[in-house]
Order: structure tokens, then sequence, then C-alpha cells
């Protein structure tokens, strides 16, 4: 019976062994993440053991934790953008500062774990890219006290993360994406000046989703447009559902920043195509993809803005809880000129300096 | 050493909370040997719904109850479709997990996403709040512990009734239940009803902790369960002195213990679904291996 109950305690220590030899290759393929951060936490001797030149970098190391929701390209472009931002402060990863960087895999329960495994680190900040993952980092970091910067998140005063977007009130302090929808509506009126249906494609279990819906009723009638709204489920329901808006006569079709919607943008292409009506799109990754224009949040630049309060707060010159919070209600027109050719729009003279692209010149 | 007590509360606190959805697995899988996939979708029912009734300013204690009640009919759902109607077992439950997908939206007034911070909790009102004056960070794991343990003698109770001997005679021996002129169908679907509303109470106690409901917290969560199921049953095999109920509870500890080592190894999170099937692999293999052992000596 011992001998037994040997074999099966060595069975979990094999797993763990597994476990080490896996983070072993995780830590010699990526070195832009900091792993092996648990050596770090001890020693903070990530950056001293890399050069002996960091002597020059100032104080101590700071060590911030970074969550980000899931993989998709805005949500890159935001980390990407946040670490520019930090280095605009004065923080370079490495020399000043170690940057523990964690994707939850889209499950809330892998962000909470690693949300709560960084508080426990008591990490000087924590950045939380997307709604779930801002949620976990605050509801880990609440007791602490740990401030959490997030970035990517569309009505953080719903999300019950800051108090208002004038002064935060809480911990948390960061940037939002709500999308400039005014804009877009203008800049479809712009291009169609005829058209009377927008038709808009999205998915009900994306909260972003359903805050731009209602925001986009209320704003459609001042700009004499009707919004036929159709929600979906899943990838599968996207082809049908773009189907019944072209059945009930929509002019266009508008896109949010609809995670499944977007990634299944060319079956809304293509039935917009077959119906010879613009599908008009959220960001410009989807007007290099083939959609008419787009009045577009730049995400890297959200992310600097975000990188930059995060290294204030770190330096000690912003109190989160009086920080306002960045909204980038902008956005810059991007124009794909091939589709317009194709539909016979002609580009309107208020959108001539806009960014001009062909389908997949990005690539 | 404060980071590892930190880190130690953060695997009890996860494992006592997700383990009382284990405690309801093993009654599905290990006890009818029925794999219920309807937990990925009565596991965001239980946050869901939490954050909605609290929202709402309901007592976070009769919350609890509700959403036992509504697992409690998730499971029924399964149940009747699997019994009655005659789906298979997978097909039920994909079924159940599919429809549960509107009802959670439905609940949360189409929001994915619910927000309770700083309301009443059981975490931080009454009891749970005491305990957290009492002992910080600490206090939620032991009010998880309090739960855990609380559902755990009361299903242990429940297993030793005469209800319970014919629910787990339904899952070994169906023709005994019949010749005791008991239908072995209606055992099952009690089985479905006590596990989902095991499941739906651990969401309802996570959603509390966190202080936020997310609708796509079910992903992954069968998974999960049935790995703490297996780890718990590889790894405290059957000592005859540990109840089944807690070998669940202290298998989702481990598997918890286990990401959170490799998280703190600095293994990638992207890496975590592999290293979840590797651990998968070896519960399997020991468990059958003891089993095996088991019947030779026997």
């Amino acid at each position: 019976m011992k001998n037994n109950m040997v074999k099966k305690v060595l069975s979990v220590g094999l797993a763990a062994v597994m476990a080490l030899s896996l983070s072993a290759c995780g830590s010699s393929s990526s070195a832009t993440t900091a792993v092996g951060t648990t050596a770090a936490a001890e020693t903070t001797a990530a950056g001293s053991s890399e050069s002996s030149a960091s002597t020059e970098a100032s104080g101590e190391m700071k060590k911030i934790g970074m969550i980000q929701f899931t993989t998709v390209p805005s949500l890159d472009n935001c980390y990407t953008g946040f670490l520019q931002g930090l280095e605009a402060e004065g923080f370079v990863e490495g020399q000043n500062i170690t940057i523990d960087f964690q994707n939850a895999n889209a499950e809330p329960s892998t962000a909470d774990t690693e949300a709560q495994t960084m508080a426990q680190k008591k990490y000087d900040l924590i950045g939380a890219i997307a709604t779930p993952a801002a949620m976990s980092a605050y509801g880990a970091c609440k007791a602490d006290g740990i401030p959490v910067v997030f970035t990517a998140v569309s009505d953080p005063v719903a999300a019950q993360l800051v108090e208002s977007l004038d002064k935060s009130g809480t911990i948390c302090a960061g940037s939002s994406d709500q999308l400039p929808i005014e804009a877009q509506l203008k800049l479809i009126r712009a291009f169609l000046p005829d058209a009377k249906k927008i038709g808009i494609l999205y998915t009900t279990s994306e909260p972003n989703s359903i805050t731009d819906l209602e925001i986009i009723k209320e704003l459609a009638p001042k700009y004499d447009f009707e919004i036929v709204d159709q929600g979906v489920t899943n990838a599968s329901e996207v082809v049908s559902g773009a189907q019944t808006l072209v059945s009930k006569g929509v002019d266009c079709f508008t896109n949010f920043t609809d995670n499944n919607v977007v990634n299944n943008l060319p079956s809304v292409l293509q039935a917009a195509t077959q119906a010879g009506i613009p599908v008009f799109g959220s960001e410009e990754g989807q007007v290099y993809d083939g959609c008419l224009a787009s009045i577009s949040i730049d995400y890297v630049a959200l992310g600097k803005e975000t990188g930059i309060i995060a290294g204030k707060i770190l330096k000690g010159e912003l109190k989160p809880e009086e920080s306002a919070i960045y909204t980038s209600n902008e956005g810059s027109p991007f124009i794909n000129t091939e589709v317009a050719e194709s539909l016979n729009l002609e580009i309107p003279a208020d959108y001539q300096d806009g960014t001009m692209v062909t389908t997949g010149s990005n690539k | 050493m404060q980071i590892f007590l930190g880190l130690l509360e953060v695997v009890l606190r996860e494992g006592f909370i997700y383990g009382i959805m284990a405690m309801g697995v093993y009654i599905t899988y290990k006890v009818l040997n029925f794999p219920d996939l309807s937990v990925d979708g009565t596991f965001p029912l239980g946050c869901c719904l939490a954050a909605e009734l609290i929202t709402k300013g309901m007592n976070p204690w009769i919350s609890c109850l509700i959403c036992l009640a509504a697992g409690g009919a998730a499971g029924a759902l399964t149940g009747v479709l699997h019994v009655k109607l005659r789906i298979t077992d997978l097909m039920s439950g994909i079924l159940v997990m599919t429809a549960l997908y509107s009802v959670n939206m439905v609940v949360t007034e189409k929001k994915a996403i619910l927000s309770i911070f700083n309301m009443p909790t059981i975490f931080n009102s009454g009891i749970g709040g005491k305990l957290y004056g009492m002992f910080g960070q600490w206090g939620w794991a032991v009010m998880a512990g309090i739960v855990c343990l609380a559902v755990k003698l009361i299903l242990d109770m429940y297993l030793e009734t005469r209800s319970g001997l014919l629910l787990r005679a339904a899952g070994n021996n169906p023709k005994f239940v019949v010749s005791i002129g008991k239908d072995p169908g209606n055992m099952k679907i009690l089985g479905l009803m006590i596990g989902n509303a095991l499941t739906a109470l651990s969401g309802c106690v996570l959603a509390q902790q966190r202080e936020s409901a997310d609708a796509g917290s079910g992903t992954g969560m069968v998974v999960m369960s049935l790995a703490a199921v297996i780890i718990g049953s590889a790894v405290l095999g059957k000592a005859k002195y540990i109840r089944s109920t807690t070998t669940a509870v202290i298998g989702m500890i481990v598997y918890r213990a286990c990401l959170t080592i490799a998280m703190q190894l600095g293994l990638e999170t992207i890496y975590l679904k592999a290293l979840m099937s590797i651990l998968f692999v070896i519960a399997l293999i020991s468990s059958r291996y003891n089993d095996e052992r088991r019947k030779k000596n026997g």
C-alpha cells in the first residue's frame, strides 16, 4: 500500500518536471516576454545578469504584470503601444523594469489565476488588455491596492472599473477604445448620400457590440439613417446573418469591433459584394481586407497613451484614483480605393486626405 | 515566503471553489458513468445568476440557494432528454449547454460581463466579512473551505441514505435498482440534478469571490473538473479512510496547484492546455494501473 502511494506521488512529481521542461522551451524561444519570473522576483537579477551596464539604470527594478485576454490584432497592437508608452516614460524592459506578460487564452478562469498570481507577487502595477482581463485584474488587486492600468475596454464605467471617465475613483486607470461611431456615420453619409438603411451584424455575447448598437441606434436618426441589426451567436451564423440583412434591403453594412464578425469578415464581404453594397469596417485592418472605408482607432497609439499613464503611475506622478480615462474618440479615415472603384463610388471631398489603401496592400 | 503563502491561499481558495463543481462532476461521471457536458453551461449560469441577483439586492446566501435550484433544473433537463426522450448522453449535455447560453444572456440582460464590485457577497458580508477582518486574504480561502466542506458533508450524508444508495446502484448495477422496483432512469435524472446544482453553486461562489461574472466563463469547465476527479482518484486511489467526495476536492486542489506551479516556473499560458492534457493522461494511466493491480491482488 505504501509503495503504491509513493508511485502516485511520483506521478504528480513527474507532471511538475514536465511543466519545468516545457517552461524551459518557453523561455528560450521568446526573449521579449519576461519569463522565469520567480527567479526575477526573488533576486531582481533579470536585468543585472544580462549586462553590467545596467548600473546606470536609476533606482530599483519595477515589476509589472501584463494580462492580454486573447490574441487578436487590435489587442496585440495595444501591447506594442503599451511598451512604447512605457519607454517614452523612461521604462525599458530588462533595464529598469521587468514585464511578466501573460495571455489568458480567452478564458476568464485563466485570467483570474494570472491576476491572482501577480497580486500575490506584489507587482508594482498590472496592465490589462480587454475588458475580461481588466475585470480579473481589478478583482485580484482591489484588496492590496495594486494599480491596474487597462486598455481596450470600451465602457469602463458600465464594467464598474472606474466611477467616471473624468476621475477614476478606484485603483484603475487607463484608456477606453469606444468606437468613434458618430464619425463613422458621417463617413457613411458622405459616401452614400441616398442610403437609408445600415445593416449591422453583431454577436450577442460580445458586450462592446451591445453597447455600440445602443449608441448607433441613438445617433442614426441624426444622420437620417435607419439601423437594421441582426444578432448572431457564433461563427457559423455569420453567413446567414449577412444574407438576412441583405434580404431586408440594407444599403450598406457597418461593423463594430465584434471579434466574431471581424474574424468572419470574408463571409460578410461576399454577401455584400453579391448584393452590390459596401461594407464599412471598424478598424483599418478591415479596410485592407476589402471593406470600403473606416474611421479607425489607432490601437498602437491607444496602447501608447496607456503605457504613458502606467509610466506616470510607476513614477508616482499620477494617482490612479485621480486619473482621467483616456478615450480616443478622434479616429482617422482609411479608404480602400479599389473597392470604391468597383462599386463606382467617388471618394467624398472631405475624406480626400484620408489614408488611401488597396486590398491586401498592408501585407 | 510571503509570496508562497499568498499563492497557497489562491490555490486553496480556487481549489475549494472549483472543488464544489468537481464533487458534482464526481456524481455524474464516476457514480452515474455519465459524461455530462452541460456543466460548461451551468457553471456560467451560476456566475451570471448570482451577479444578477446580487445586483438586484438579493441576499448572497439566498442567491446561492437560487443558483443551486437553477443548476438542478438544468441538470433535470439533461436527464429528461437522455432518460425520457432517449437522446444519447453526450448529445443531451451538448443540447443543454447550448440552450443555456441563451438562458444566460437572458439572465444577464444581454451583457456578457456583470460587475458586482463592492456589493455584499458571502465573502465580504456576515461571516465572510468577519473572517476577512480576522485573517485578511486567508479569510477568503477559509470561507470557500467552509462552503466546500458543508457541501461535502451534506453530499456524504445523502450518499449514505436509501436514495443515495440507489443513486450509486443506478450507475453500477441498474438491474439491482429495477429488481427492487425502482426506476434507474429517475435516479439518473436525480444524479444529474445534483451534479449541475453543485456546478451552478460553484459558479455562484466564484462570481461572489471575484465580484464579477462572465458569460464566457464556462469554457473548459468539463475538462477541468473531469481532470480533478481523475487526478484525485489517481493520487489518493482507494484509500479507505478518504471519501470520494474528498478526493474530488483534493484532485481539484492538486490540479490548480500544478497550474500555479507551472506559471511560477515561467511557463507561458499558451502551454497550459498541453500541460492539462499531460496531467490528464498521467492520471488516467495511473488510475488504470491501480485498478489492474487491485484486480490481480483481489
